[in-house]
């Protein structure tokens, strides 16, 4: 007799994998979410308005890339904007999930998308790879999400908390910027991405004194145009 | 920094959470994005976050420091570093804290 739970999980078995699964990324998700709490507050948002926007919005990288925005009033458009574009690689997580979910009603479709994070979709997508029969990847995939939450809003909010202990000659606000890196860097490493990198970086910086921060704007427009013809150039000579 | 402001950006962020995440589930198989819109998207957040990233380390209050009395950016590069060779977030910013520190604390 083969054993039950790894031929036939339940589905509470599977939320339960799904967070265990999670669990081994807790320092990154956790220094990630503390760095993104105390840099809100350290860009001038006081304790509550912090904690809504971290509760509500639940996107590190959006709101780091927001907050200089934020500080320097600029448009509201213009911070809309910004924010969509951090997060258009959650369109692509989107789209590589969702073939999954097609016969989930659609509010529910709606929700595991919004709880979507970086860190459980990278091992959502491992899970059906690797086990494409798996029964149960909706409950996985909930399991892991709910755990990712759960660990980025505890380190959020306690980052936010702290940093009005944390004097401002620590220079901690620069650890916002460092959580970007960190999930920069691997990216450049593929040749085009690189590419488009170096132009959006150099374009930020030559555009740093146009009006509403639109020299970022510019920057990352750039860049993509730039990855993307050099990612389409061999294919149309072939 | 107005309530009204502040309040406005909170929810603008929120919504721009909601849309990129939520819009092609809610749409369902039926809408398939363009190739080359999708392929374009791929670049998008690296080339984002390259933009403040850059902007953010080569300037400290508005005025251009691309040298190496910058600690901030040299911080930056060699949190990159850190990354590329751990692959480990909390040794990143950890890393990355460090060196600032102590540039600045030798400079």
């Amino acid at each position: 007799m083969s054993s039950p739970n790894s031929t036939h999980p339940t589905p509470a078995e599977a939320v339960r994998r799904g967070i265990r699964e999670l669990l081994p990324a807790t320092p990154g998700i956790f220094a990630w979410g503390l760095v993104t709490g105390v840099a809100m507050v350290k860009a001038g948002l006081d304790t509550g308005h912090a904690i809504v926007l971290s509760l509500l919005a639940y996107a590190g990288s959006a709101q780091l890339a927001a907050l200089p925005l934020i500080a320097a009033v600029a448009p509201v458009w213009l911070v809309f904007v910004t924010a969509v574009v951090v997060n258009l690689r959650f369109v692509v997580y989107s789209a590589a999930v969702r073939a999954g979910f097609a016969h989930l009603h659609w509010h529910r479709r709606m929700w595991l998308g919004y709880v979507v994070g970086d860190i459980m979709f990278v091992r959502f997508s491992a899970l059906r790879q690797n086990e494409p029969d798996y029964p149960h990847p909706v409950s996985y995939y909930l399991g892991g999400a709910v755990a990712n939450w759960i660990i980025w809003q505890i380190a959020s909010i306690l980052g936010i908390v702290a940093a009005a202990v944390i004097p401002d000659s620590w220079g901690l606000e620069l650890a916002g910027t460092l959580a970007l890196v960190a999930l920069l860097a691997p990216l450049c490493v593929r040749f085009p991405t690189f590419a488009g990198v170096a132009v959006a970086s150099i374009v930020a910086i030559l555009g740093h004194s146009l009006p509403l921060k639109l020299g970022l704007l510019l920057g990352m427009i750039s860049g993509m145009v730039v990855a993307l013809l050099l990612e389409r150039r061999p294919e149309a000579s072939r | 920094m107005s309530e009204l402001y502040l309040w406005s950006v909170i929810l603008a962020i929120s919504f721009a959470t909601l849309l990129t995440r939520s819009l092609l589930h809610v749409l369902g198989e039926r809408v398939q994005l363009p190739a080359l819109v999708e392929a374009s998207l791929r670049f998008a957040p690296a080339c984002a976050m390259a933009a403040i990233v850059a902007s953010d380390l080569a300037y400290s209050h508005d005025v251009l420091e691309f040298n190496l009395a910058n600690a901030r950016l040299l911080a930056g590069l060699g949190a990159a570093l850190i990354q590329l060779t751990t692959r480990s977030m909390a040794a990143t910013i950890g890393g990355g804290m460090a060196l600032y520190w102590i540039l600045r604390w030798v400079s």
